[in-house]
């Protein structure tokens, strides 16, 4: 056990559902959310730009595969906030693009062709997800726990396809000097994974996570560094507070890649005159059976 | 005749102690009863209480999770309007194959109160793009069921869904469709 685990914190699903909770609560619950659905949203739609573009046919279908997995994911995450009375409207369609809180890893464009960069992406973000899921297991908000099972259960392939494209790509001079490129491109803003919230004492003081991101940060580091060295890369050193980007996700801030993502994105909603996510199904409160 | 006499006078105080007994226990019994009286005035106000409370969340609890080795709800013991609900949603298919939601294994309980029929059931994956399709058929097919008025489906992700899930008889049809389990 980690020394700056809480150990005060309330037991594993003994929160309660989402009206038991009194306001403090309700916030570091929906902080720790927003993050999860968020990156998961993002990271997809940066994904899908790859789906007819990857090198092979199998490439294409396994980002695609990859990004239909994280849409899940971000679904079921968006699913618990709107217990909180939030839906979709709100949460993506018609939300500024100040409120998400998703890392800057996820939202970068990627270079021109380069299919190094989606791959190293992908390399970085699986497995800080696997860390951040696995301190969620032992949530104390039920809700969370029933479903980071489920949600941990799809991640290994995504882990295995990125290693396995490192691994490929790092076989010849030319291919690692794209990884390179792409490394010392995104590592500062997978740092930005690991930003807190304004919320992250509470997060941890109340068990809805067990381990604090800075804590996780070094488990990560720990795993990708030495991967990474393998494979004759060279990681980028100094303070991580020198390293990281001016923008940090996390707290609203954002590069100038996401405004122009989150306007392609929500283009056709405001195209088609919508004022509400439109539903292929009727919502089952208003069902008539 | 002294003796006699004496028998008497014994006889009589045994019937004044009987007496007295009788009234001890009388005394105990009106208190028995005044305690049964206060105690279904208790469950009365508590049932009124109940009643006035506003309608079932699902959410305000945490259970733990239903057991593996329950799992899946085939119906197999089921009765009445509850059977008759399984009946339907052995109509449902998966919109990929032709399996049944119920021999897929998606099916994880049947209740049905009142006519208000709640379906807990899961899918195969997070990111099955006939999520709510698929939950609106099984919602509408539960809520033909003879003796059911209304019906929900609770969508829940744990246990996980896993091959282990499908029944023989789901194994039997995906064999025939050309999947091998």
């Amino acid at each position: 056990m980690s020394p700056d685990r809480s150990t005060d914190a309330p037991e594993p699903g003994s929160l309660g559902g989402p009206d038991d909770l009194d306001d403090e609560t309700r916030t570091a619950v929906e902080a720790e959310l927003r993050c999860l659905a968020d990156d998961d949203f993002v990271v997809a739609e940066r994904y899908t730009e790859w789906q007819v573009r990857g090198p092979t046919l199998e490439a294409d279908i396994g980002i695609g595969n990859i990004a239909q997995d994280e849409l899940g994911h971000a679904r079921l995450w968006y699913d618990l906030l709107e217990d909180f009375g939030h839906d979709e409207t709100d949460l993506v369609w018609e939300a500024d693009p100040g409120d998400f809180r998703h890392a800057t890893l996820v939202e970068l464009p990627f270079e021109t062709g380069d299919w190094a960069d989606c791959v190293v992406r992908s390399y970085l973000y699986d497995h800080y997800e696997e860390l951040r899921l696995e301190a969620l297991r032992e949530s104390s908000y039920p809700r969370i726990v029933d479903r980071v099972g489920k949600v941990l259960g799809e991640e290994p392939y995504h882990r295995e396809h990125a290693e396995n494209w490192l691994e490929r790509l790092a076989e010849d001079a030319g291919g690692r000097r794209r990884l390179q490129e792409a490394l010392d491109r995104l590592y500062p803003h997978a740092l930005t994974l690991f930003e807190p919230t304004d919320q992250e004492d509470a997060i941890v003081a109340l068990g809805i996570r067990r381990e604090p991101l800075d804590v996780l940060r070094e488990e990560w580091r720990a795993i990708v560094v030495p991967v990474l060295a393998g494979l004759g890369l060279e990681v980028p050193e100094g303070d991580d507070a020198d390293l990281l980007p001016d923008a940090r996700g996390r707290d609203g801030t954002h590069t100038d890649a996401w405004e122009p993502l989150f306007h392609e994105f929500t283009h056709t909603y405001h195209d088609l005159g919508r004022e509400e996510a439109v539903s292929l199904m009727p919502d089952p409160d208003e069902a008539d059976v | 005749m002294s003796d006699d006499r004496e028998t008497v006078e014994a006889a009589l105080e045994d019937d004044e102690t009987a007496l007295e007994d009788d009234e001890t226990a009388q005394d105990e019994i009106e208190a028995a009863d005044d305690e049964i009286e206060s105690a279904q005035d208790e469950i009365e106000s508590a049932l009124e209480a109940v009643a006035s409370e506003p309608s079932y969340c699902t959410y305000t609890e945490y259970r733990e999770g239903i057991e593996v080795a329950d799992l899946p709800a085939t119906g197999a013991d089921a009765e009445g309007v509850e059977a008759a609900v399984f009946e339907q949603l052995y109509g449902v298919e998966d919109p990929e194959m032709p399996i049944s939601v119920v021999d897929l294994g998606l099916i994880y309980d049947v209740s049905v109160v009142d006519g208000h029929a709640t379906v807990t059931m899961t899918l195969t994956y997070t990111g099955c793009p006939a999520r709510d399709y698929l939950q609106e058929d099984v919602r509408l097919a539960a809520a033909r069921a003879e003796g059911v008025d209304t019906a929900e489906v609770e969508l829940v992700w744990s246990p996980e869904w896993s091959l282990e899930m499908v029944t023989e008889a789901g194994k039997a049809d995906l064999r025939e469709f050309g999947v091998s389990v």
